[in-house]
């Protein structure tokens, strides 16, 4: 066996000793500065937490450190400072922020709201997948991962892009229209597979004010969202998009979000039958929306869920992506 | 809560101020700071605060009783209760759905059905170090190192917040002695605290993180779709990143404790300048060593009975030292080649073979990463094929200029002799107070800056 030293390596760090009024100030000065230069970040992280004390207690400290910091130019002195450490995720010009309501009267029924097969016509003739793009927030992994090993070999650049604790009604880390935009601009895929959903039930701007989860409002708000996102990433029918359904999370509170989420789902992507295809991963894990740790895999019942009672775990992921594939073999050639 | 998040930003400054007010009445401070612990415990779950009370109590209750018990061989049997009780406590919560699953497996093979439920328990964050921290106290009671202490400060040892969530796994013995007088507030290490708290983040969120997002998280998904350099490359920014992840949560708690006056163990000691397999042991996680040393290794007759017996207990030792991470097969052979090292490194002792070092630590440290690749890919299957893929000539196509400096200067940085790094970090924790404090911002706001979307992902030893 490795032999740690056998005396107790319990040793005080070497160098001066300060009194603890030092100690205060050090950390009281470190978090001045922080408010001072980055202020609206702390406004901005407290309005993304999940609703909770957590976020009342945030939202509470972020108000007056947003407010100092708007007053002083710091803020905008250290973003221009550290601009270049950056990854380029950001949010940019927001599409869902000019977002409005429906127009009066009755909206037109566009052709692509028909999948052919509804209609007895033949399929379009199956080409072959060169890009899929893989995205959402932290459910679209493993699924990503899965998706991308199945696929190598068949010749499919497979582009995995999760971008965690994002979500539609939380605006604070992504804007998902403008990435979307981005996405579709950078890769011009020929499918897109979506699965988003576990960092929802953020207030959603509505004419009238907030509209808070998770009522039609919400949904009907959300779906437009989605609606948007598949307006782009389709490209003009160019290409195909697989939107998941989030199954049932085993707190109620949440399942009560995810409810809404794939009612919106449905409703965004009905106008788009011929491109965009909801794969019901809710039937799927979670028949009747009741939760469940297990299923039956290859004749075998197995646990399918990891244990935070919301992500599908490897297994999982490998269920939802035959039903992935699947699709894509009814509309691209995929060995 | 997580220490780099902002949440513990505001709570950490209240903790500190209130701290070192109500130091002077230990009545006082005691329950304050026991409540302070368990709502950065509680905070994600008010279930696990629960759970930790109930740990707390019991493993109190079993050392009164040990104390209290007349004959040694009652109080080995209470121990082992206990003991007992902790295992099982922990079994359930980590080990459950694996063993089931492998159980139903075994006997559908044999047309038999699934005798057990298939349930995936949340993990509560911790609960690995908060078990053998609590059953190192039952233990040393029993062994007569430690007298029963009283139930606060036990229940202060377990909760104590910087070291709750992932350790270092801090002695009954070394901590509560500590609990026994006031710190003295005109003699605090705030410069090494601070230091080494920015010295933490910058590991985390700087270099572990960049690497995991640039190219291991890529790489060990996909490894199909990469060819031998690539793989390679990996592996080794894998050895630097779960390096500077978990030694950068440990500089974290460490600093964050000298700032409240405590003294925690170190955890790392540069693991890969290591020339042996045993040197790697002591300088890697060494208080999880020491842990598996005392309470496992020597229990089972260490390296007393000849060499037969020494290998076996060596690989007892570090294949549930591998399962301890985790229920998978990955970290049961990952154990299992640190095991078969190190068993082979004990027959080769004595020999006269006199390898150069330099030969010595290419050795270890390749071999120390290639189980890396046991310890990363999630199952066998990927393991394979990424062990498979390391075969597969082909071109470089993840290795930018910033993740070649980030992987030779995690690596060379260790290997640098440590006088001359050890005064760089003296000069800075001479710094005055004001330059401390601004120096601990602007680490935090550059390193800040290089997280996209502003969330720092988990630190890997949380999961275990």
């Amino acid at each position: 066996m490795p032999e740690p030293p056998e005396s107790s390596p319990l040793h005080p760090p070497s160098g001066r000793r300060l009194p603890a009024r030092d100690a205060v100030i050090v950390v009281l000065l470190a978090v001045l500065l922080l408010v001072l230069f980055e202020g609206p970040s702390i406004r901005h992280a407290g309005q993304d937490q999940q609703p909770g004390a957590e976020r009342d207690v945030l939202r509470a400290l972020g108000a007056p450190a947003g407010w100092v910091a708007d007053r002083l130019p710091f803020d905008e002195a250290s973003d221009d400072a550290l601009a270049f450490l950056e990854d380029d995720q950001g949010g940019g010009a927001g599409t869902f922020g000019r977002a409005g309501a429906a127009g009066a009267g009755v909206p037109a029924v566009p052709s692509s709201s028909f999948d052919p097969a509804q209609l007895g016509e033949a399929a379009p003739a199956k080409r072959p997948l060169g890009k899929l793009l893989v995205t959402g927030d932290s459910l679209s992994m493993p699924l990503d991962a899965e998706l991308a090993r199945r696929l190598v070999g068949e010749g499919v650049d497979v582009d995995r892009d999760p971008h965690v604790g994002t979500g539609l009604s939380k605006e604070g880390l992504a804007d998902w229209g403008e990435l979307a935009a981005r996405q579709t601009r950078r890769d011009a895929p020929d499918a897109v597979v979506m699965f988003v959903g576990a960092n929802e039930g953020f207030d959603l701007p509505g004419a009238r004010g907030p509209i808070r989860c998770c009522g039609a409002d919400w949904a009907a708000a959300w779906a437009f969202r989605a609606r948007s996102m598949i307006e782009t990433y389709r490209q003009g029918g160019r290409a195909r998009v697989y939107w998941l359904t989030v199954p049932a999370p085993r707190d109620s509170g949440r399942a009560r979000i995810s409810r809404a989420v794939n009612a919106a789902i449905g409703v965004a992507a009905e106008p788009y039958r011929a491109q965009a295809r909801v794969l019901d991963m809710a039937a799927l894990f979670t028949p009747g929306f009741r939760y469940r740790d297990a299923r039956d895999v290859g004749g075998r019942r197995a646990l399918v869920r990891e244990p935070d009672g919301i992500h599908l775990n490897a297994r999982g992921a490998a269920v939802a992506a035959d039903a992935v594939v699947d699709a894509l073999r009814r509309d691209f050639e995929v060995r | 809560m997580v220490f780099p998040s902002l949440e513990f930003a505001f709570f950490f400054p209240v903790v500190l101020v209130l701290s070192w007010v109500l130091m002077p009445w230990p009545r006082v401070w005691k329950p304050f700071f026991l409540v302070a612990s368990y709502v950065f415990y509680g905070a994600a779950s008010a279930g696990w605060a629960v759970l930790l009370a109930a740990v707390t109590l019991a493993n109190q209750l079993g050392a009164v009783l040990i104390a209290r018990a007349r004959t040694p061989r009652a109080q080995t049997w209470v121990m082992t209760g206990i003991v007992a009780v902790d295992l099982v406590v922990l079994g359930l919560f980590k080990y459950y759905g694996f063993f089931a699953e492998e159980i139903g497996r075994s006997l559908d093979a044999v047309g038999l059905g699934m005798p057990l439920p298939l349930l995936e328990l949340a993990l509560p964050i911790g609960l690995s170090f908060i078990t053998f921290q609590a059953i190192s106290y039952v233990v040393d009671v029993r062994r007569g190192h430690l007298a029963p202490a009283s139930t606060i400060d036990f229940a202060l040892y377990l909760a104590f917040f910087p070291h709750v969530v992932a350790g270092p796994i801090v002695r009954a013995r070394e901590f509560i002695p500590q609990l026994a007088v006031p710190r003295d507030p005109r003699r605090v290490a705030v410069g090494a605290g601070v230091v080494l708290i920015a010295l933490g983040l910058v590991k985390k969120v700087a270099i572990a993180d960049f690497l995991a997002r640039n190219v291991v998280d890529d790489v060990f998904a996909v490894p199909q779709a990469y060819s031998a350099p690539d793989v390679a490359l990996a592996a080794y920014a894998y050895a630097a990143q779960i390096y500077c992840d978990f030694s950068g949560y440990t500089d974290i708690a460490i600093g964050l404790a000298l700032l409240l006056g405590f003294v925690f163990p170190q955890n790392f000691n540069s693991p890969y300048r290591a020339l042996s397999f045993s040197d790697f042991w002591r300088r890697w996680h060494m208080t999880l060593s020491r842990f598996l040393r005392d309470f496992l290794y020597i229990p089972l007759g260490g390296n007393r009975g000849g060499k037969l017996q020494t290998a076996r207990n060596l690989m007892i030792t570090m294949v549930l030292g591998g399962l301890w991470h985790g229920a998978a097969w990955g970290f049961v052979l990952w154990g299992a080649l640190h095991g078969t090292c190190l068993v082979i490194e004990h027959q080769l002792r004595g020999r006269n073979l006199h390898a150069p070092a330099w030969l010595r630590w290419l050795i270890v440290f390749n071999v120390v990463t290639f189980g890396w690749i046991l310890f990363r890919a999630g199952s066998l299957e990927l393991a394979g094929q990424y062990i498979g893929q390391l075969a597969e000539p082909g071109p470089v196509t993840v290795a930018t200029p910033a993740v070649l400096a980030a992987v030779i200067g995690v690596i060379g940085f260790q290997l640098l002799p440590p006088v001359p790094l050890e005064r760089v970090r003296l000069w800075f924790a001479e710094l005055p107070a004001p330059a401390l404090g601004a120096g601990l911002a602007a680490v935090i706001a550059v390193v800040g800056a290089t997280v996209p979307g502003g969330a720092v992902p988990p630190f890997i030893y949380f999961q275990f």
